[in-house]
């Protein structure tokens, strides 16, 4: 019935062409040389110690996620193997945006609360920290209210 | 919402994931059809009356009041 089946690949191929093993090394040599920059800018701005370490920690740190950013970037979602092809239509996308819409009242009201109580104490620390655990949180309660709305509506 | 999409579907030959690949949608969206919890969008639904043949509310009949 879907014959394109056979065409495609596990971890799909690119959208300018060439094989899944292409994509793959394009994707983690593109991650690479990024992470490297940004490891680079990492160490000139902040770290006052050894350079050349501080460079590899970050860019160890950076290259799965930017690999994994340049390969959805160049992939082809028609060329992966199990994607739907219209997704926008599938229940999940309904559960993606049920669960979305919890996590951003969630935040409102979390980044509300802690806006009020820091007004009446002071508390010294990293904003970047700070964003990361907001982000962190946020991610968190999606996995759970995604995985909650799965449960009681698949 | 109510729906005849099992019979649709049987009467076609179709299994769900079958049905799901031809819809392009995956096969939990089918189950989920099926089983009236989830409502489908306008688009889902047109392409589902035209796999079929039928209209909309032949496929889906809303809840009594």
């Amino acid at each position: 019935m879907n014959t394109e089946q056979g065409t495609k690949a596990r971890w799909g191929r690119s959208r300018f062409g060439g094989s899944q093993a292409t994509l793959i090394s394009v994707s983690l040599l593109a991650g690479a040389v990024l992470s490297l920059g940004a490891g680079l800018l990492f160490a000139t701005l902040n770290f006052p110690g050894n350079f050349v370490l501080a460079t590899l920690i970050m860019a160890a740190g950076l290259l799965p996620v930017l690999s994994a950013g340049c390969w959805a970037l160049l992939l082809d979602r028609s060329t992966l193997r199990g994607a739907t092809k219209n997704p926008e239509i599938s229940v999940e996308s309904q559960w993606y945006d049920k669960a979305a819409v919890g996590v951003f009242q969630d935040i409102l009201l979390v980044c509300g609360l802690g806006a009020a109580v820091l007004s009446f104490i002071e508390v010294q620390g990293s904003i970047g920290l700070i964003l990361a655990a907001v982000v962190g949180l946020a991610m968190a309660d999606f996995a759970v209210r995604y995985l909650l709305i799965k449960r009681a509506e698949g | 919402m109510k729906n005849s999409l099992p019979e649709h579907r049987k009467e076609r030959g179709f299994s769900q994931q079958a049905l799901a690949d031809e819809l392009g949608v995956s096969r939990q969206t089918i189950i989920s059809l099926e089983k009236g919890r989830y409502d489908p969008s306008l688009p889902l639904a047109f392409k589902l009356s035209a796999l079929f043949g039928r209209q909309i509310e032949d496929l889906f009949q809303p809840d009594a009041e």
